[in-house]
């Protein structure tokens, strides 16, 4: 039984976030990818959209820079033939502060031939920046329009 | 037909009664004691809190429905493996208030039980849905100031 294209890219993105060996995840992607991590881009530059290989390794050596993973817990996932969707807990310290931070995590993937095609990635956005912040945000209660 | 093209059309056939205001037809896709959990500040945004059983998920559902008007779901992914099934969602809702429309990516994970949903697990961009009801940047927050209330 072949092993699913997700195992060998979640491998090789750790490898290269907490070791900085990027030779492994580039030969996973593909040159036409499609890359989204959904956030508030003008406080995380790495999110947002990107489009291709050398710009999608970029934002990997830019989480690399930034974040070291301690670890994670898939709590949830599904593998299709080409495709795989999963929720994970990441535990990660940032780099600067050496200050932790814990994240919900939801992982969408495609690939074509053993290569990452596309990828979609949303976070609990509120409370990763409260966990940046180091502090809560103070907000009015939405109790009729919201 | 596999358990996961059953489990994908189950979904889709959920999501359409959601959108068509239909939560009768909703609700009978859900097991009694149906579990959803969204993560997104409750402090700011109360009814999306844990529900646990039907009628506080009618009731989740009932106050979004009391606020939107037009729910519109794309789902430019679906994945299914045996009895969970996990959706990328672009969900459009227009703000009955003031015609305004929404516009959130989430992600849901549904885990079915004898055909029926019996969890919903969503993770959303909720910094994005946070300022898209607040309708204002909370990015002066950040640095100190209050907002009035909405």
């Amino acid at each position: 039984m072949t092993e699913h294209s997700l195992w060998r890219f979640s491998r090789a993105l750790h490898r290269a976030i907490n070791d900085r060996h990027f030779e492994d995840i580039g030969a996973l992607i593909d040159e036409d990818v499609e890359w989204a991590l959904y956030g508030p881009i003008d406080m995380f530059p790495f999110l947002g959209a990107r489009q291709g290989k050398d710009a999608v390794l970029e934002v990997i050596r830019q989480l690399a820079d930034n974040f070291q993973v301690r670890r994670f817990d898939r709590e949830s996932i599904m593998l299709g033939v080409d495709s795989a969707a999963s929720m994970l807990r990441y535990s990660l310290t940032a780099l600067d502060s050496s200050k932790p931070i814990s994240l919900r995590v939801a992982q969408f993937a495609q690939f074509r031939a053993g290569k990452l095609t596309s990828m979609r990635v949303l976070i609990d956005t509120f409370d990763l920046v409260e966990q940046a912040l180091g502090r809560a945000i103070h907000l009015p209660k939405m109790t009729s329009v919201g | 037909m596999t358990v996961e093209t059953l489990n994908r059309q189950r979904v889709l056939h959920l999501l359409d009664a959601i959108a068509g205001s239909d939560l009768q037809a909703a609700l009978s896709c859900c097991t009694d004691n149906v579990d959803f959990l969204t993560h997104a500040p409750i402090d700011v945004l109360p009814h999306m809190g844990p529900c646990h059983g039907k009628k506080e998920l009618g009731e989740f559902w009932r106050t979004v429905q009391e606020r939107y008007a037009d729910i519109r779901y794309e789902v430019p992914q679906i994945v299914a493996e045996g009895d969970t099934v996990a959706a990328y969602l672009r969900v459009f809702f227009r703000k009955r208030s003031n015609d305004r429309i929404i516009q959130v990516d989430m992600a849901v994970f549904y885990t079915f039980r004898n055909g029926q949903v019996a969890q919903i697990r969503e993770i959303i961009d909720s910094f994005d849905l946070v300022q898209q009801v607040l309708e204002r940047e909370i990015g002066p927050l950040i640095v100190g100031d209050r907002v009035d209330g909405a």
